[in-house]
């Protein structure tokens, strides 16, 4: 034995140089190439799990039909959210735009003539969308960015027109407006859209589809918190020679150039900001929790702005309870125009685990955090529906930032694997004239707009009543 | 048994520790290798103790960078496809050794340091890094590539004499 080692460890003494090879020496020689194949094999399994895991992050790109039958459009709105709308839409194979409206011919309109002309679209623009409803007989499809008080006689009269409505959000600024849109949408069968473009983003369908339906990945959710926080941002102003006159601003229920460019912030034009950006977020609240709230109790006023020129609260900070599928959530949204750290998010926190998600691309864009008494997770990891856990590393923009940096340790931060490389309204607009053609339905008809907008406008009469106020279940329904 | 030579179960033990060693540099250098956009950088700007402006200076510059860069994930990969293999055995500990102490001069886990990728464990000079160093001392002293490895088969048929630095085998053939 000891000679064999002797042997095995230094070609044996004595023995001659460029002995041959016994069969000894063979075998010893590749006894650790096993190892290897073992090590070839673990490694193709841990690809293979990352390309799973490749592919879910990466959205599905079907490939654009080429023989998509052709949607004639119209704009009625084009001012910053409609330019917005039509960013996108110009991604969006098989679309023909006939005509735009806006009441600023001067600007709003003129700018969107020349894009869409520049496309190589024959459009017409409008100053009053009845008149584009009587010109424009051929028209399919109708895209509403007014002001919020607009939106429910434009719909209405664009539905009884024989047309698809896609009508931003919030659906109306009244409650009745609201309700007159699902009835006009129920009574001309044509499709109506709200606006509310979270539920076709490809990231909030995987969370909502896949984490928390199919997954329940969370386990039993009990606090939810949002907040959209934006910086303090000068008012709205306009080119003097651009001025629309004074007699046409009336005429479509605006005081002023000054109101009219800074509608949002005026009672019985726009909500506020809690409509303004909260309606988006606390949409995704009822989507996630599977329910309408009970109760709402909220604090909010104008604490920062000058009254003179901002009506709505510029400051809020609301409560709702609900009672979901698996017992009682209490859900916290703020809004603020003062400060705008840590940007928008929403955070759903169950007993299992956490979620973070925002349809920002910038930040807080997609976490899941594991609570270190949930079951592991390994099985959502193999399937990509989420990342394996990552340490959380800190930015490093520069050394000297680096230096003093300490990250506290969280080892069960994984990330939603699922970008969107579109602008953010692409994919709502594409479910929407997916619909028309009839390759899909819609993600969010009238009757989620409506329950979104009575769970919303309720903030500001809680605001104003100064206690908590509850739902009633009807109170949803139209 | 002479003094010197390991018996068949001690030089066992000493292959399967070179093969796991082998295992981990050769995951490192492959999952380094085959990630897009992997950069040594943010371990090297970190970097504390007494050869930091050294590694910041690695990071600084985008050429010595990528240079850094190509060599570690290289050189990890095939340290370890030659741990595994006994192939060239003692060049590969050797390298081993050397790239482990540069990591730990990077970040020494010295008291009062602190570092903002976290570790998964609790260190006071002592890290694994220093252990995994450690190992590959024996690896490189005991020449395990010899006994299971293809430094075996090279060895025969190339036909090359031992070192005399190998010390008791040796000396106890001369």
């Amino acid at each position: 034995m000891a000679k064999d080692d002797e042997k095995d460890q230094d070609g044996g003494p004595g023995k001659g140089l460029g002995k041959k090879l016994d069969r000894r020496d063979v075998l010893l020689g590749l006894s650790t190439v096993p190892a290897l194949g073992l090590f070839g094999q673990a490694w193709r399994k841990q690809r293979q799990y990352e390309q799973v895991q490749k592919e879910a992050a990466s959205v599905d790109e079907a490939a654009a039909p080429t023989d998509v039958s052709e949607i004639n459009v119209a704009i009625l709105g084009s001012g910053a959210q409609g330019q917005v709308l039509l960013d996108s839409m110009l991604k969006i194979p098989g679309l023909r735009f006939r005509a735009v409206c806006d009441i600023w011919k001067e600007y709003n309109q003129k700018r969107a003539v020349r894009i869409l002309k520049k496309y190589k679209f024959d459009v017409n623009g409008y100053e009053d969308y009845r008149e584009m409803l009587d010109k424009e007989k051929d028209l399919d499809a109708v895209i509403i960015a007014t002001p919020d008080f607009w939106h429910a006689p434009h719909t209405v009269d664009c539905l009884e027109a024989g047309l698809h409505v896609y009508c931003e959000k919030e659906m109306s600024n009244t409650l009745e407006g609201a309700r007159s849109m699902v009835l006009a949408a129920r009574k001309s069968g044509k499709l109506l859209q709200i606006g509310h473009q979270r539920r076709s983003h490809p990231r909030y369908l995987h969370a909502h589809d896949k984490l928390l339906q199919e997954a329940q990945i969370l386990g039993r959710i009990v606090t939810v918190n949002g907040q959209w926080n934006r910086s303090v941002s000068p008012d709205l102003g306009w080119p003097a020679r651009y001025a629309i006159p004074d007699a046409r601003l009336r005429q479509y229920g605006f005081k002023s150039m000054a109101q009219y460019r800074n509608w949002r912030w005026y009672k019985g034009l726009g909500g506020g900001p809690i409509v303004d950006l909260g309606s988006h977020q606390i949409d995704i609240f009822n989507w996630f929790l599977g329910a309408n709230p009970s109760h709402v109790m909220a604090s909010g006023g104008l604490d920062y702005h000058d009254p003179a020129t901002h009506e709505w609260y510029d400051t809020v900070m609301t409560v709702y309870e609900f009672e979901t599928a698996r017992g009682k959530a209490r859900a916290y949204y703020q809004t603020q125009t003062t400060n705008g750290s840590l940007g928008y998010f929403e955070n759903f926190m169950g007993d299992q685990g956490t979620l973070v998600i925002s349809e920002s691309e910038a930040a807080n864009s997609g976490y899941v955090y594991r609570d270190p008494n949930a079951p592991a997770w390994d099985e959502w990891v193999q399937r990509g529906y989420i990342t394996a856990p990552e340490l959380q590393e800190t930015v490093r923009t520069d050394e000297d930032a680096v230096l003093d940096v300490r990250e506290s340790v969280s080892p069960d931060q994984h990330t939603i694997p699922v970008v969107l490389r579109d602008p953010y309204h692409q994919p709502h607009l594409q479910n929407f004239f997916d619909a028309i053609r009839g390759t899909a339905t819609l993600n969010c008809p009238a009757e989620i707009g409506y329950e979104t907008a009575v769970t919303v406008l309720k903030v500001n009469e809680a605001i104003e009543a100064n206690e908590r106020l509850s739902f009633r279940p009807e109170e949803f329904e139209v | 048994m002479k003094q010197g030579t390991l018996s068949s179960v001690q030089m066992a033990t000493v292959v399967a520790l070179r093969v796991l060693i082998g295992w981990h540099f050769l995951y490192e250098g492959l999952s380094k290798l085959t990630a897009p956009s992997w950069s040594a950088k943010g371990f090297l700007l970190q970097s504390r103790g007494p050869l930091a402006e050294v590694f910041r200076w690695m990071a600084a510059d985008p050429e010595v960078l990528e240079i850094v860069n190509q060599l570690n994930m290289w050189g990890i990969t095939l340290i370890g496809l030659g741990l595994i293999l006994g192939c060239f055995t003692r060049l590969a500990s050797a390298a081993g050794i050397l790239v482990i102490l540069l990591f730990y001069l990077c970040n020494p886990p010295f008291v009062g340091y602190f570092y903002s990728i976290p570790t998964e464990g609790s260190y006071l000079i002592v890290n694994k890094n220093l252990v995994e160093l450690a190992a590959l001392a024996v690896i490189l002293v005991t020449g395990s590539g010899r006994a299971a490895g293809l430094d075996r088969i090279v060895h025969r048929l190339l036909g090359k004499r031992d070192r005399p630095s190998r010390g008791a085998t040796s000396s106890g053939r001369a």
